[in-house]
């Protein structure tokens, strides 16, 4: 194993939202603005039944990824976990063809095909060689289509998805923001943990699968991005042919998710209990801001000086003042909504309080002294500077053009990135700091040895506690006090 | 999202190549060396406005000895704490404000520095690298809260995954001679212990430009390139190469067993481990294929004989780059129920069929697909072309195997990877590790 310098790569980690659909068939534009990143030529196409497809051809590699986005996630579950395990379930064999003969098809040709959910997005990604088109493409559209939810597979699958919960238990690392989102939106639908818990997964059954897939795998609730080595007029032609026939049926039922947002009135402090923790992980933080905030692009910025790279005022703190931490970092998770914004870090036991106290002061700073010219000139050079090698991959151009779709954001957020990013004032970073980063009832998860932590948990707030081998991501009773 | 793969483990490698491609030639690369014996590789690539600058040290934990294990990694902190120019934390400061980023890892055999940045950022790099390579300042203070930052790190690996916790144990019952003998962040007394003077000593031997291999890869050209080693790295002088390592692991005969106790374990954890030639060895295309064969996919042995048949929720095989003798890596997680020993026993037996009854041409014809699109994968960036070419340079002898490898993937035969199998994965060339949350006794 590689032991690195560094695991504070990328800035927020944003998922998904949602949005209307795009409208028929844009014509090609050429974004070829000089010494500015932009985002390659594009085409979408909206078919009579309602699904979105776009086309971006790449032809640096002979090779394409699909990836399909369906508009249901886990704020969609009516059973914890079932928008993920519908997902996954997709994979155990469709139109007729085993799960074993579909996955020697796709590993004979190198290539692969994943199914997950997220918050607020279902997921199906198809890589492969340009070459293998004829093979791969029908696959997909029979996995999304025309899954068997075979039921001899199913109990395999559950059964592994409920000791994976367990097992994700052994890694703090894994499981904490699924904690952190438990205690910020309680029971609104961004609390609830994509992969279910271990009793909310025994008692999903094959139907329950098929009718999620029935309700919600519908064409005009779909995008399908195509990205890579092909001709945009035979992809376009060929994915009419696969998908024009796949009929919407009943009318789709979404949640509001702004509606009922949790107010955060008390400073809450969820202990998780690990007894053999060799140290404390934890998450500080709040209500963040939707993926829609017109100042999405400036946050991030500012949140580059907190915590979203090496030299920023957190890790600098942390690391490499005093020791404390391998790493600490900030960011922004945004959902289509609402979102969360955490500070998370790490220390040995013995330094929590030490460790958790600097990490408030020094976001502190955000208001007590605010963020200086030469900081600013940085981590906007930083920003614009590591912006082109997110989207460099096909398969991470695919990934863009579905956040697209479910977002309802368009292009210019690539093509004006660097202007927004520029337009940023030191003025204006002082209001959207005062706006958007939350202050006070500050919200603490700390997994580790609750024997050694209780006395210090309780000087930030009111403290629940938990065992980390305990069902699900929050105490059973009595209900949290993140207030509705 | 939630992770994919039922693989336990995210340890790619993009070491891989085969088939003709257009993706990269080796008219694409050219290279130039220095007097002072650095070696410089280039590779324009136009396809984004950035650059990359890797640069391999030939250090990694096989360079150490007691009482200094993990200083390889430690050392790699080290150079981003100050030099002349650049003082403590301005290095950061100076590439980040430039629009760059980097970072750094250590293996048992290397330590690979990583600058990212815009292309017009590329002079900058060239100083601020030169800087730290010639006039490293170890600066005291930094030093002692260095080891506090490691030492998390150290911590936060053991808590957080089974893996690197059993393999720790596992590599240290495996090798007692040789120094792979170590984990890579070493021990944590020695996080501790070690001195200003093995610092300096370390710094002089090992960062001369002799023992590196830069590669710069992306909207760059050649000559600029060339003018810009020319200045600021030619000036370094070299120093007497490094001693060799000239331990030879002896030979296992017998099977080795380790057990590791961690209360907040599931479900038993196994790993196994088997000798095996170094990577340069001809016999490294069959290992490779076969590390494919048993574990990439849901249609590979392992996957199908284990997690299937609901023995295992998860399986891995581990096959590191090498330049000495090093270990294959086998890792399995039990289904609940599931005994360690009933899932030694199923992978044992998973093995047991390839020795016996060898794979089938379409498995290995599945295996070099599989390489191909990895290969293609990592030529879809300009980071997977700078760390395939260094990678090549490095273990290879020449980024030139690159072009070759193809050939010597399509040579091996099901034959050759049932010879390999039947050679080395035998009982007493295994190292068997045992994590779980009980306690190990008689009973």
């Amino acid at each position: 194993m590689n032991t690195s310098r560094s695991t504070l790569i990328g800035l927020s980690n944003v998922v998904i939202c949602v949005c209307l659909a795009t409208a028929s068939i844009l014509p090609s534009v050429s974004f070829a603005a000089a010494n500015q990143f932009s985002l390659p030529l594009y085409e979408t196409v909206v078919l009579k039944n309602g699904l979105t497809i776009n086309l971006m051809k790449q032809d640096e590699v002979p090779l394409i990824t699909v990836n399909a986005v369906i508009r249901t996630g886990a704020v969609n579950d009516n059973i914890s976990g079932l928008a993920n395990l519908t997902a996954s379930g997709l994979l155990l064999g469709a139109g007729g063809q085993s799960k074993l003969k579909i996955e020697q098809s796709i590993d004979f040709l190198g290539a692969s095909i994943n199914a997950a959910a997220g918050k607020e997005g279902s997921y199906v990604i198809a890589e492969f060689m340009s070459r293998n088109s004829d093979a791969l493409l029908p696959l997909v559209q029979a996995i999304i289509i025309n899954p068997d939810f075979d039921a001899v597979e199913f109990e395999k699958l559950k059964q592994r998805e409920i000791a994976g919960i367990e097992r994700a238990k052994e890694s703090p690392r894994n499981v904490i923001s699924r904690y952190f989102d438990k205690l910020v939106f309680a029971d609104h639908p961004y609390g609830n943990p994509v992969s279910g818990n271990s009793d909310s997964l025994a008692t999903i059954t094959v139907d329950d699968l098929k009718s999620f897939h029935s309700h919600y795998y519908q064409p005009a609730n779909t995008a399908i991005s195509v990205v890579g080595d092909f001709d945009t007029n035979d992809m376009s032609k060929r994915l009419e042919t696969l998908f024009g026939d796949w009929q919407n049926s009943e009318q789709i039922k979404q949640p509001d998710s702004a509606k009922d947002l949790p107010v955060l009135s008390v400073a809450n402090v969820l202990l998780v209990d690990k007894s053999d923790a060799l140290e404390s992980t934890f998450i500080i933080g709040g209500m963040g801001i939707s993926r829609s905030n017109p100042d999405y692009v400036p946050l991030t910025v500012i949140n580059t000086v907190l915590g979203a790279r090496f030299t920023s005022w957190l890790n600098d703190e942390l690391r490499v003042n005093s020791g404390l931490t391998y790493g600490a970092r900030s960011n922004f998770v945004a959902y289509s909504k609402s979102g969360t914004f955490q500070i998370s870090s790490f220390t040995k036991t013995a330094t929590s309080k030490e460790t958790i106290d600097l990490a408030l002061k020094t976001y502190a700073r955000l208001w007590e002294t605010g963020i200086d010219q030469a900081t600013l000139d940085s981590a906007k050079a930083y920003v614009k500077g590591q912006f082109p090698p997110d989207y460099e991959t096909s398969s991470e151009l695919a990934g863009l053009l579905s956040d697209m779709f479910l977002y309802g954001f368009d292009k210019d957020f690539i093509n004006n990135f660097e202007s927004k990013v520029d337009g940023l004032t030191l003025k204006e970073s002082r209001n959207l700091i005062e706006n958007n980063f939350p202050k006070n009832q500050l919200q603490f998860v700390i997994i580790g040895n609750a024997a050694e932590l209780s006395d210090i948990a309780a000087t930030y707030g009111k403290v629940k506690q938990v065992d980390i081998k305990a069902v699900g991501f929050y105490p059973r009773a009595p209900s949290l006090d993140a207030a509705h | 999202m939630t992770q994919f793969s039922y693989k336990l483990l995210l340890i790619g490698s993009l070491l891989l190549c085969s088939a003709q491609t257009q993706a990269l030639d080796a008219t694409d690369i050219q290279s130039f060396t220095l007097d002072n014996g650095m070696k410089i590789i280039v590779l324009e690539d136009h396809s984004i406005p950035n650059a990359n600058m890797y640069t391999f040290w030939k250090v990694g934990s096989r360079n150490e000895v007691p009482g200094i294990t993990g200083i390889s990694h430690f050392f790699e902190h080290m150079m981003f704490n100050g030099a002349q120019k650049y003082g403590p934390k301005m290095f950061d400061r100076t590439m980040e404000a430039a629009g760059g980023a980097n970072n750094a890892y250590t293996t048992e055999n290397l330590t690979v520095y990583t600058d990212w940045f815009p292309s017009n950022s590329l002079a900058l790099m060239f100083e601020l690298e030169a800087d730290r390579i010639e006039h490293l300042a170890i600066d005291p203070e930094m030093v002692e809260s260095e080891r506090g930052v490691v030492a998390s790190e150290r911590s936060t690996g053991l808590e957080n995954s089974n893996f690197i916790t059993l393999m720790e144990e596992v590599k240290a019952s495996a090798f007692r001679a040789h120094p792979y003998s170590w984990s890579v962040i070493g021990h944590e007394s020695d996080i501790q212990n070690w001195s200003l003077d093995d610092l300096v000593e370390y710094h002089k031997v090992y960062y001369a430009p002799n023992n590196a291999v830069v590669v710069v890869a992306g909207d760059i050209q050649l000559s600029e390139v060339r003018k810009l080693a020319g200045t600021w790295f030619a000036p370094i002088p070299a120093q007497a190469p490094p001693k060799k390592i000239t331990t030879v692991e002896p030979v296992q005969k017998g099977e080795r067993r380790v057990y590791v106790q961690k209360a907040s374990v599931s479900t038993p954890n196994v790993m196994f481990a088997y000798h095996l030639p170094a990577t340069s060895d001809p016999d490294y295309y069959a290992f490779d294929l076969l590390n494919n064969i048993l574990s990439e996919g849901n249609s590979s042995r392992l996957y199908q004989a284990l997690v299937d048949k609901q023995i295992a929720l998860g399986i891995d095989t581990y096959l590191p780059e090498s330049f000495d003798p090093n270990l294959f890596y086998f890792f399995a997680v039990a289904s609940p129920d599931v005994s360690a020993q009933t899932l030694e026993l199923a992978l044992i037996d998973a093995i047991a069929k390839v020795k016996e009854n060898g794979v089938t041409d379409k498995e290995l014809e599945k295996a070099k697909n599989l390489k191909l699109m990895s290969f293609y994968q990592a030529m879809e960036t300009i980071n997977g072309k700078a760390n395939t070419i260094g990678t090549y340079e490095m273990f290879f002898g020449s980024y030139n195997d690159l072009f070759t490898a193809p050939e010597s993937y399509k040579k091996v035969t099901p034959a050759d990877i049932q010879r390999v199998a039947q050679t080395y994965l035998v009982k007493k060339n295994r190292t068997v590790g045992v994590l779980a949350a009980e306690e190990d006794t008689d009973k």
